[in-house]
């Protein structure tokens, strides 16, 4: 449910810092009706071109300030992911995604005030590196 | 004599609201120009920062009231029992966070809360001096697959009736009243790998006049012999158990509830070129409504938006404006 709103389109870049491409990010639109604390995203998995980024290389914000592993994501309660907004998910991995085409497979899931099971959403994408 | 009113539950515009094509001020235009007298919103969904949201957020949602003339009813209110990953919050997290919820309301001008289904019943008494306080309404959904058979919705009903307040109510949303499971889900549904299987033999039990999850319930669980037929994959396995969100009860389960009932989601898969709702009879309910003297607010809430198909507009202006117009010449006929 929900996959319409995974994965912005156009969102996927390589992050540059300090004159070095440290990973690359994209954007996606809430797996859920309303806006909730970032405690509340069950998990995100990122798969390029077939495989899975560790998640220990993924930081996720909602506002490009403040970066959170997933681990530490589970006891943020102070920072909203609200309906509407784009979450940044950045996966850190030198030098990025290499020029040219790759398959970006996102999936989201958060967990819902009175389902027992998470909304998952998933979107795969071709995403090309100038 | 008192009458039955429209509104409109923002929810119904969610698609637009979240793709940007409106914002809070185009929809609640929208919802005024198409002729509802209330409005119903979700702050968590179109309110930044809530429950903790900012003074000018407020003064922005009273100029739009002000501007539009419309009647802030209800606010959607969800309890987050799962806000960390290892513990379910304790019962004074809980009431914590209704708290701030009711205070919230209070700020918007709202005097009544819909309570997400599966809000437990041991909230209520807690709730209500700050009910009292701030003269707000709390009301428990009665929703498809959650709602009267449930251990959860009972428990709340019995301490509703027991604590006996004008603060303490429920809200009906009508899928319970599908007397046809929706096509529009079908469709969609199959596009992506059900088989048309599993929605004839669902079709089959609402010319029976039940439905799914009252055969299931009736069954201990256990699926019958032409549900299995009727499954032809792990997918449709899968599916099955999220297809009894569409109940087929008769109007007349209302008639002991009619004094605690505040508000009804009246819920809609798709208007039909011929007027009405494909699955509901608005027409039958109201009448049943109105015979019973109900005088409160009946809330389009379009659900259809997440079964557009791929490729097609999320029609969810159309919708919401042919239901109201429905709804609207429905009242005219029944209350003059």
């Amino acid at each position: 449910m929900f996959d319409n709103n995974v994965f912005i389109e156009n969102s996927c870049v390589n992050v540059e810092q300090d004159g070095n491409v440290i990973g690359y990010e994209l954007q996606t639109n809430i797996t859920y009706y309303r806006g909730i604390p970032m405690s509340m995203i069950e998990y995100i998995r990122v798969f390029a071109d077939g495989k899975a980024v560790p998640q220990e290389n993924i930081r996720i914000s909602v506002d490009r300030e403040d970066w959170f592993t997933m681990r530490e994501a589970e006891t943020v309660t102070t920072y909203k992911w609200e309906y509407g907004e784009p979450l940044y998910i950045r996966v850190l991995e030198a030098g990025g995604l290499s020029k040219g085409t790759h398959r970006v497979k996102l999936v989201v899931a958060t967990r819902t005030a009175y389902i027992p099971v998470p909304l998952e959403g998933v979107r795969e994408r071709e995403v090309t590196i100038a | 004599m008192a009458k039955i009113k429209t509104c409109v539950s923002l929810y119904s515009l969610q698609d637009a609201y979240l793709n940007k094509r409106m914002q809070l001020d185009d929809i609640m235009r929208f919802v005024k120009a198409n002729g509802a007298e209330g409005v119903e919103i979700l702050p968590d969904q179109m309110l930044k920062g809530a429950p903790d949201i900012s003074e000018e957020t407020v003064a922005h949602w009273k100029q739009l009231l002000d501007e539009t003339g419309l009647k802030p009813v209800i606010a959607d209110v969800f309890l987050n029992t799962n806000l960390y990953k290892n513990r379910t919050l304790t019962h004074r997290e809980c009431i914590a966070l209704l708290v701030k919820e009711i205070q919230q309301v209070a700020r918007l001008g709202i005097h009544l809360i819909r309570l997400v289904s599966m809000v437990p019943y041991w909230v209520i008494e807690p709730l209500l001096p700050y009910c009292a306080q701030y003269d707000v309404t709390i009301a428990l959904e009665i929703h498809a697959a959650m709602a009267f058979d449930i251990p959860e919705t009972k428990a709340f009903i019995e301490e509703m009736k027991r604590v006996n307040s004008p603060y303490v109510g429920i809200v009906i949303d009508t899928g319970i009243f599908c007397r046809r499971f929706p096509r529009v889900v079908r469709a969609y549904e199959t596009l992506f790998g059900t088989s048309p299987q599993v929605f004839d033999y669902i079709d089959t039990l609402f010319a029976r006049g039940t439905d799914l999850h009252h055969v299931l319930v009736e069954n201990g669980h256990v699926y019958p012999p032409e549900l299995e037929a009727a499954i032809q994959s792990e997918h449709d396995r899968m599916f099955v158990p999220l297809c009894d969100g569409y109940e087929n009860y008769r109007f007349e389960v209302l008639d002991e509830y009619m004094p605690y009932i505040k508000h009804f989601h009246f819920k809609l898969f798709e208007m039909t070129p011929e007027g009405q709702e494909y699955s509901m009879d608005y027409k039958g309910l109201l009448e049943y409504l109105h015979d019973r003297g109900y005088d409160g607010y009946v809330s389009t809430e379009y659900e259809g938006n997440r079964f557009t198909l791929p490729g097609h507009k999320v029609a969810e202006e159309e919708q919401v404006a042919a239901q109201l117009a429905y709804i609207r010449k429905c009242l005219d006929e029944i209350q003059g």
